[in-house]
């Protein structure tokens, strides 16, 4: 462990990647900072970006660019109440009140605080926690794997789909069936091409992420008739006040920093839980323990109810990464892209990594500090410039954005069916997003769908056929337990709903 | 039962699974895999079953509200949708710089911007910039007659 942490500290800390590690915040507090465009997006348009880089300095980047896009989300969310991303919706609730009560430089400033004690904290439990449960999932077999992957497409589709269960596990088995187009891996039969030669290696990873986030993000702006840039070209004109907190308000918020850190970080393990169920619940948590005086304040204005979720969002980013590194299995919509990037790059994520790629694993985790100072150092000085970001109008926004998803696709492949696919493909997806259906399942299903399949295919010949080793393991019994868990827990929602 | 958006969708979804699983049995085998407990129709076929059933779920159990979506701007969407199909269709034969410019001056200025000061500034650096950056710094070859034609790039 120790030589592996040394060659982690060697390779994040050489020049380059610590270049990358500023590069990726800078690059995604921009993208995050513009309503909209979330980190989903942010990584999507930077995977084309990073295909000259070696696997660890474009891992490094892409884990940089997920903290700078949370960030830069915090900033619209408190200077306009336009949150980029879901994770930053708490953040309003208290730092868009102290922003129009003319703090708006003290909350940026907090919200820069939280999240670099958060994100720090969670780093810390990330380097102890990870390595333990590489240790533990290196007695995995297929049959486990595969139970795994279910629990993480039914936790996904249940906790991240905001009550839409059924539609999410549509797009779940939407994702899973066009991950099988194309030459089967073991036998080579091609499947689902209709006779395209275009089709045969299958769907391109980067041209559905592309699709479904950044070119139908960029559609849905125009579809929705969000016209937010005169709110925002206001709001970053107007003064932000100062950055400075007072030594009272760094103790009052250090026990909610510190309590939000260690709840964000466990929930962000959980598969499906993530940023935003973290942030909501460390609002909710810091509220209902207040004093009586201090919760009517929650809502209007409280720096702790600002804190909470700007530290168990960045938090939760850090645990996010545990299922990642460790058993290769996404825990959000945004660890999945990066699971696909690092796919592509030819890097399987999981226990072998740990063995196999020690610099790799601990490169990345050890960037995420340097990620933190990075956003720290960097981006709090330049708050005001960023916060200008938001006067750019979505006339300029949208065909740019257009821009950098065809091309990114374009580059990859140099074929034009590409384009053409990619558009029709955004155009679904905009539509499945007006009526409610969730994308993140259709990603995970799309990334997992191969895995699944290798693993199935292990189970079941070793069983010979038989589905049996779902309950037959005491680790795929566990599993298999959960799912049904998970089931009933949506059946008994939908049942008390209904009622 | 009303019918609304998210019951057609389901529908829909019905219908692609079933032709999926359709297609699932279609998929030919190799003689000696025919029988064997995993070939390469067993994970399509399992997966258009899992499709079936939350699609036959989401239909029955869909809410009996009815979605607005004649506020929204379906035209716009539908013309940038065209524009980029046309943009694929163009980038090969007239070459990544022009078709590029063209792409992003037309969106622009469909979108609503007329000053043609900020056009030219929004398109021309920012495709010279890219296409600088990825030709002479990554040594991405990108085909350009235009630019060939007139020795900008080799």
């Amino acid at each position: 462990m120790i030589e592996g942490i040394t060659l982690g500290i060697g390779a994040a800390f050489s020049g380059y990647n610590i270049l990358m590690v500023m590069v990726g915040c800078f690059a995604g507090t921009i993208i995050g900072t513009l309503p909209g465009l979330g980190p989903m997006s942010a990584i999507a348009l930077m995977i084309p970006i990073t295909y000259g880089f070696d696997p660890a300095s474009a891992m490094i980047m892409m884990a940089g660019v997920y903290y700078g896009a949370i960030f830069g989300g915090s900033t619209s969310s408190i200077l306009i109440n336009a949150p980029g991303v879901a994770g930053t919706v708490s953040s309003s609730f208290d730092g868009y009140p102290l922003a129009r009560s003319g703090q708006a430089g003290k909350a940026l400033a907090i919200a820069a605080y939280s999240s670099f004690a958060g994100g720090t904290i969670a780093a810390i439990f990330l380097l102890i926690a990870a390595p333990q449960l590489a240790k533990v999932s290196l007695s995995f077999q297929s049959a486990d794997y595969f139970a795994l992957m279910c629990v993480g497409l039914l936790a996904i589709a249940a906790f991240a789909s905001k009550g839409q269960f059924l539609k999410a596990m549509i797009m779940t088995a939407l994702g899973l069936a066009l991950a099988t187009v194309g030459q089967d891996s073991l036998s080579d039969i091609t499947r689902f091409t209709f006779g395209n030669i275009n089709l045969m290696d299958g769907i391109s990873f980067v041209l559905l992420v592309m699709a479904t986030f950044a070119m139908s993000e960029a559609f849905m702006i125009i579809f929705k008739k969000k016209n937010i840039s005169f709110k925002a070209s206001d709001a970053s004109t107007k003064k932000l006040g100062s950055i400075k907190l007072t030594k009272q308000e760094v103790k009052e918020i250090a026990p909610v920093v510190g309590r939000s850190s260690i709840l964000g970080f466990f929930v962000g393990v959980l598969p499906g839980a993530g940023a935003t169920i973290a942030s909501f619940l460390a609002w909710g948590f810091e509220r209902t323990i207040a004093p009586v005086k201090e919760r009517l304040n929650f809502g209007k204005g409280s720096i702790k109810g600002l804190a909470a979720p700007e530290t168990a969002n960045n938090a939760a980013c850090t645990g996010s990464f545990v299922p990642l590194l460790t058993l290769g299995i996404p825990g959000s919509g945004t660890t999945a892209v990066m699971l696909g990037a690092l796919l592509s790059f030819g890097v399987q994520p999981g226990p072998r990594l740990y063995v196999e790629q020690p610099e790799i694993f601990w490169a990345v985790i050890i960037s995420m500090y340097i990620g933190n100072i990075v956003l720290l150092i960097l981006n709090l000085p330049l708050i005001p410039y960023i916060a200008r970001i938001l006067a750019i109008p979505q006339k300029i926004l949208v065909p740019l954005v257009l821009f950098f998803s065809v091309t990114g696709v374009y580059l990859i492949s140099f074929n034009s069916f590409d384009i053409y696919f990619m558009a029709i493909v955004a155009l679904i997806s905009l539509v499945l997003r007006v009526i409610d259906y969730p994308m993140p399942p259709l990603i995970l299903g799309f990334i997992l769908g191969g895995m699944m399949e290798k693993n199935l295919r292990r189970a079941l010949i070793i069983n010979d056929g038989s589905y049996s080793f779902l309950w037959e393991r005491p680790i795929s019994l566990t599993l298999f337990i959960i799912m049904i868990l998970i089931i009933l827990i949506q059946v008994y929602q939908g049942l008390v709903k209904k009622n | 039962m009303r019918i609304n958006l998210s019951r057609i969708s389901a529908l829909i979804f019905l219908l692609l699974f079933s032709i999926y699983s359709y297609l699932a049995g279609e998929i030919r085998v190799f003689s000696f895999d025919v029988d064997a407990p995993f070939n390469a129709k067993t994970f399509p076929k399992l997966i258009s079953y899992i499709g079936i059933l939350f699609s036959f779920l989401a239909l029955v159990f869909s809410k009996n509200e009815d979605e607005p979506v004649s506020q929204f701007e379906w035209l716009k969407v539908f013309v940038l949708f065209v524009l980029v199909f046309t943009y694929g269709l163009i980038i090969k034969t007239v070459g990544f710089f022009l078709s590029t410019n063209l792409f992003l001056i037309i969106a622009y200025y469909y979108l609503g911007v007329r000053s043609i000061k900020l056009i030219l500034f929004c398109s021309v650096p920012v495709v010279a910039g890219l296409q600088f950056m990825l030709h002479d710094l990554l040594d991405v070859y990108i085909r350009d007659p235009l630019l060939q034609s007139i020795g900008i790039i080799s």
